[in-house]
């Protein structure tokens, strides 16, 4: 059952990592140069699931997709599906946990640029979305990749909010982090110590490829 | 011929630091469409003065019309957004986008199917065609404001902004890069208005000037007539009462000496290290002229040059002399020497200035 749960885990991880790189990098942007009423409450409402402990997060996303939440409720009635104990609710549950090192890290990238490199772009005729994709995204490309590989790890890693929503049903809901949690307290300690490494190595892995971006000169 | 427009802009801003900070744009400026030169020390509110041109500020109050078009006008509620204005920028630093050579910074704005030969024809247009494949980081400073001059002129923009493009250049790139603004000026007719805070650079390249301060167009016009009256604010901007534009005539190093023609008059001044034939601005404040009545052979100043008085005015207890020489000088002595000279209009006078009275301005 060492397969599965490694099968489950890209998945997931992959899945929620695309989610948040796009709407990472749009919050990111939207706290970077816009200016507005209540931003840095949006500030601290994205960054609150780094804070609080993962199975408050859980708690609530709980709230959210379940049958009577505000989501989980008109779902059920409309198609019949719940999303709680799913596939669907670990990528949610994996996406909302690494949001906010991908929001912060845009964020970082996009302030540190130039805001006349903007100006120019629009001098020559490009609109904001022309700028945004063709002179903001390039520059920044190193901080955005390295909240993409952030994000992967935190994603492969999250445990706490994912069994709140998703359960731990091999095969279906279990990740490898909540395989070593099983395998740990029902003496399995052999089958531990495989998922344990697999998972460092992974993680080594990420961490060693952000240290590449630093030195990444395209 | 249709008559060629420059800039006209009369605008008022008010920007708040994050520091709470305030500083208050009040400007007003109209020009021809040829290079204007826009001086001031530096926190005068120049930058802030072109981004409100370019549409990345807005204006509280007034009008902004380029090359004839209105581009913003509060009144009207009018506010065109920056791609719409056609006003190209350089800035002091090039600013190229990094990740793109010099050819897609080039053809950056332009459309259509030829962009890119069309773009190398620009970059040759700017002694730069070779350049073509380089990335900004791989060149120097004066061909990265080539091709940023590439960039913004491709783009077919109806006015120019300039933001000290040269400031962090040395001098062989300014004077090369220098006479090639002159000749693109010439050729896409359009108005450049040029950000410079050296005076040496001002006077080669504008035929305009307007002058700066706090957050003010003190005075604007053609250069030479504001160099030759300059208002009290602009005086202060200046640095001098008095500016010249001086021809180096010849060097006396061994004497420690400079001669220059300030326009019709000769002067000596302390040494200058530019060759004979070169434009200098030369500063002199008024306190330093002295006036006497008779040509005094016996003394110190190595300047001692006849002029007619051409106005007195009294400013509270000093007065101030217009002395034609032919250069127009102006004096400021106290009014009990004035009273003691009895200066009129239409009297001579000699002019009594010490070589390193006139201190070069830049």
């Amino acid at each position: 059952m060492i397969l599965p749960a490694l099968r489950l885990s890209l998945l997931v991880s992959l899945q929620a990592t695309l989610l948040v790189a796009l709407a990472g990098t749009g919050a990111g942007w939207l706290l970077a140069r816009r200016q507005f009423r209540g931003r840095e409450v949006l500030d601290a409402l994205f960054n609150l699931p780094l804070v609080l402990p993962p199975t408050v997060t859980g708690y609530y996303l709980l709230l959210l997709i379940g049958r009577r939440g505000p989501i989980g409720g008109p779902l059920l009635r409309l198609t019949g599906l719940s999303l709680t104990f799913t596939l669907a609710a670990c990528v949610l549950a994996a996406s909302v946990m690494a949001f906010p090192l991908m929001a912060r890290s845009a964020r970082v990238a996009f302030e540190e640029l130039d805001r006349r490199h903007e100006i120019a772009a629009a001098t020559l005729g490009h609109g904001p979305a022309s700028a945004f994709f063709r002179v903001a995204v390039p520059l920044a490309r190193r901080g955005l990749a390295a909240g993409v590989v952030l994000s992967f790890a935190r994603a492969l890693g999250e445990f706490g909010a994912t069994l709140m929503v998703a359960g731990n049903i091999p095969g279906r809901t279990q990740t490898l982090p909540l395989a070593v949690y099983e395998a740990v307290f029902s003496g399995q300690d052999a089958r531990a110590a495989v998922l344990a490494l697999l998972l460092t190595a992974v993680s080594v892995a990420a961490m060693l490829a952000v240290g590449s971006l630093g030195r990444w000169k395209p | 011929m249709e008559t060629l427009k420059g800039f006209d802009v009369e605008i008022e801003l008010e920007l708040v630091s994050p520091d709470s900070t305030r500083f208050r744009l009040e400007a007003r400026l109209r020009t021809s469409c040829g290079i204007t030169v826009l001086f001031g020390p530096s926190g005068a509110g120049k930058s802030t003065l072109l981004l409100a041109m370019l549409g990345s500020l807005r204006p509280a109050r007034g009008r902004i019309g380029i090359a004839g078009r209105t581009v913003f006008d509060a009144a009207a509620g009018m506010d065109l957004p920056v791609r719409e204005r056609r006003v190209g920028i350089v800035f002091q630093d090039a600013l190229l986008f990094p990740h793109l050579d010099a050819l897609g910074n080039v053809a950056f704005g332009l459309r259509g199917k030829d962009r890119r030969d069309r773009a190398e024809g620009m970059l040759r247009r700017m002694e730069a065609g070779a350049l073509a494949r380089r990335r900004p980081s791989e060149l120097s400073g004066g061909e990265r404001q080539r091709v940023a001059f590439a960039r913004a002129l491709a783009a077919r923009p109806a006015a120019l902004l300039l933001d000290e493009p040269f400031s962090a250049l040395d001098a062989p790139s300014r004077q090369g890069l220098g006479s090639l603004l002159i000749e693109l000026q010439a050729e896409m007719e359009i108005p450049f208005l040029h950000v410079t805070h050296d005076l040496g650079e001002a006077l080669r390249l504008g035929r305009e000037i307007a002058i700066m301060d706090a957050g003010r167009i003190v005075q604007s016009g053609p250069v030479d007539s504001i160099f030759s009256a300059p208002s009290p604010a602009a005086t202060r901007s200046l640095g001098s009462e008095n500016v010249f534009t001086a021809t180096i005539v010849r060097h006396f190093p061994q004497e420690g000496f400079s001669e220059v023609d300030l326009g019709g008059t000769r002067a000596e001044t302390g040494l200058l290290d530019l060759p004979p034939g070169s434009r200098v601005p030369l500063g002199l404040r008024a306190e330093d002229v002295l006036l006497a009545l008779e040509e005094i052979r016996t003394t110190s100043a190595r300047n001692v040059i006849r002029g007619t008085v051409e106005q007195v005015d009294r400013r509270g207890p000093t007065v101030e002399a217009r002395v034609l020489t032919p250069a127009l000088f102006r004096v400021i002595v106290t009014a009990a020497a004035a009273r003691e000279l009895r200066l009129s209009a239409g009297q001579q006078v000699f002019l009594l200035i010490k070589a390193h009275a006139f201190h070069r301005l830049t």
